[in-house]
């Protein structure tokens, strides 16, 4: 299949720009050049996954939080273990060879309870702004599309839980709005540089 | 990619307790009753609960997805006006449910909007009944909410591979998230888990017009 297929989606039988705008989402869909087919986005996904997956084992470890804090965040941790397991099998079955894990550094991130929750609100709100972002990348695969969209609607959860661990506002805060908003594969990348020291090619 | 879809409690049960008096038990009439009313026809009824390829191979266009999606974010739209007036919320509870009912709005809006905008007619809304008491009491409310964000999760990942548009499934998506946020909130509410699974689980459209249909009077 051509790259252009698998980006426009293979029949777009609507004038769906009309939708969206009625929609009132700002897509910043994934654009042609963005990924190199299924397994990069997969890749891609892996990356975030083992970003996050490695956040809150470092955090979880630090042993900053207790009650239903702790146990909401080792939940959080066991479920983007289990992303990361299952994008490296996916990938694997593809054909495709798994990115490696990148090098990561946290910074401050684990000084207090308020910083590693605050930081995990960003980590998992950029996850869903990544998924969204990438979706349409992965439209002509049915099976890897709605696993990807099966992640997303998850880390969105985390998103708007620890929102409410820090007692943010609801709106803006917990919740961003109506609809989720996309993020393109640059501007992801852009926010998690920070935090990766060995880049992964890719 | 075939994710584990570890068994959950279903629209049901919350907690193991039971929600509310429903029955849990899909049944033919709900199913017909809501169908009618998104305009999808009988040819659903053939589809095999569980069955991806059976569910592929349905007529479900587009549009009809859309008006299936607006009939569901209808009532729980209807579900929250009618719950925040029965002023049983408070404090933060109040705070976190409040947008619930602002989103549900703007979702019903915008699939409206969509749905003409593409040439189509938008489902009308239905007559909703929810049972005696769910207005009246936190924890009824609450945990009603819970099943129907539940449920309207479900139904959204139910429709992923089905939608032809990749910009349709784009904006279908960006609910599906806001659902999602929804359901782990009210989850947490009621001391319950936000975190069910680690992946989104899925239901066909018959099932979840089968639950719903419990609150549609015709």
């Amino acid at each position: 299949m051509k790259r252009r297929d698998l980006i426009r989606g293979a029949a777009t039988v609507i004038p769906a720009s009309i939708a969206l705008q009625m929609l009132g989402t700002k897509f910043a869909f994934a654009q042609d050049g963005d990924f190199d087919g299924p397994l990069d986005v997969l890749n891609y996904a892996l990356t975030l996954e083992y970003l996050e997956a490695e956040f809150y084992r470092q955090g979880n470890a630090a042993d900053l939080l207790d009650g239903k804090a702790a146990e909401y965040l080792q939940k959080i941790q066991t479920d983007e273990e289990t992303h990361v397991t299952v994008l490296m099998d996916t990938i694997t079955q593809l054909g495709g060879s798994p990115v490696p894990a990148p090098g990561v550094d946290f910074g401050q991130a684990f000084a207090s309870s308020d910083s590693y929750l605050e930081a995990g609100y960003t980590f998992e709100n950029l996850g869903v702004s990544a998924y969204l972002g990438a979706a349409p990348s992965l439209f002509a695969e049915k099976e890897l599309l709605s696993a990807a969209a099966s992640i997303f609607g998850v880390e969105a959860r985390h998103a708007a839980i620890l929102g409410v661990l820090l007692e943010k506002p609801a709106e803006g805060g917990v919740y961003m709005g109506a609809t989720e908003t996309p993020m393109s594969r640059e501007e992801v990348l852009q926010a998690a540089a920070p935090f990766i020291v060995s880049t992964v090619t890719r | 990619m075939q994710p584990p879809t570890p068994p959950r409690p279903g629209y049901a049960l919350f907690d193991g307790r039971p929600v509310m008096a429903f029955r849990q038990e899909s049944s033919r009439r709900t199913f017909i009753k809501g169908a009618a009313l998104v305009g999808v026809g009988g040819a659903f009824v053939a589809w095999r609960a569980g069955d991806p390829r059976a569910f592929a191979q349905g007529s479900a266009t587009d549009l009809e997805i859309l008006n299936y999606a607006l009939t569901l974010e209808y009532l729980e739209a209807e579900f929250y006006t009618q719950g925040l007036a029965g002023n049983v919320l408070t404090g933060r509870d109040l705070e976190l449910v409040t947008p619930i009912r602002d989103h549900e709005q703007a979702h019903v809006t915008a699939l409206t909007e969509t749905v003409t905008s593409l040439g189509g007619t938008p489902a009308e809304m239905p007559k909703f009944m929810f049972p005696d008491g769910t207005f009246t009491d936190r924890d009824m409310f609450l945990t009603a909410a819970s099943m129907f964000e539940e449920l309207g999760v479900t139904a959204y990942h139910g429709q992923v591979p089905l939608i032809q548009s990749a910009e349709i499934l784009g904006a279908a998506a960006s609910i599906a998230g806001v659902e999602s946020r929804h359901a782990a909130v009210v989850a947490d509410l009621l001391g319950g888990d936000p975190f069910p699974a680690p992946f989104e689980a899925n239901k066909p459209m018959d099932e979840v017009l089968a639950a719903a249909g419990q609150f549609i009077q015709s």
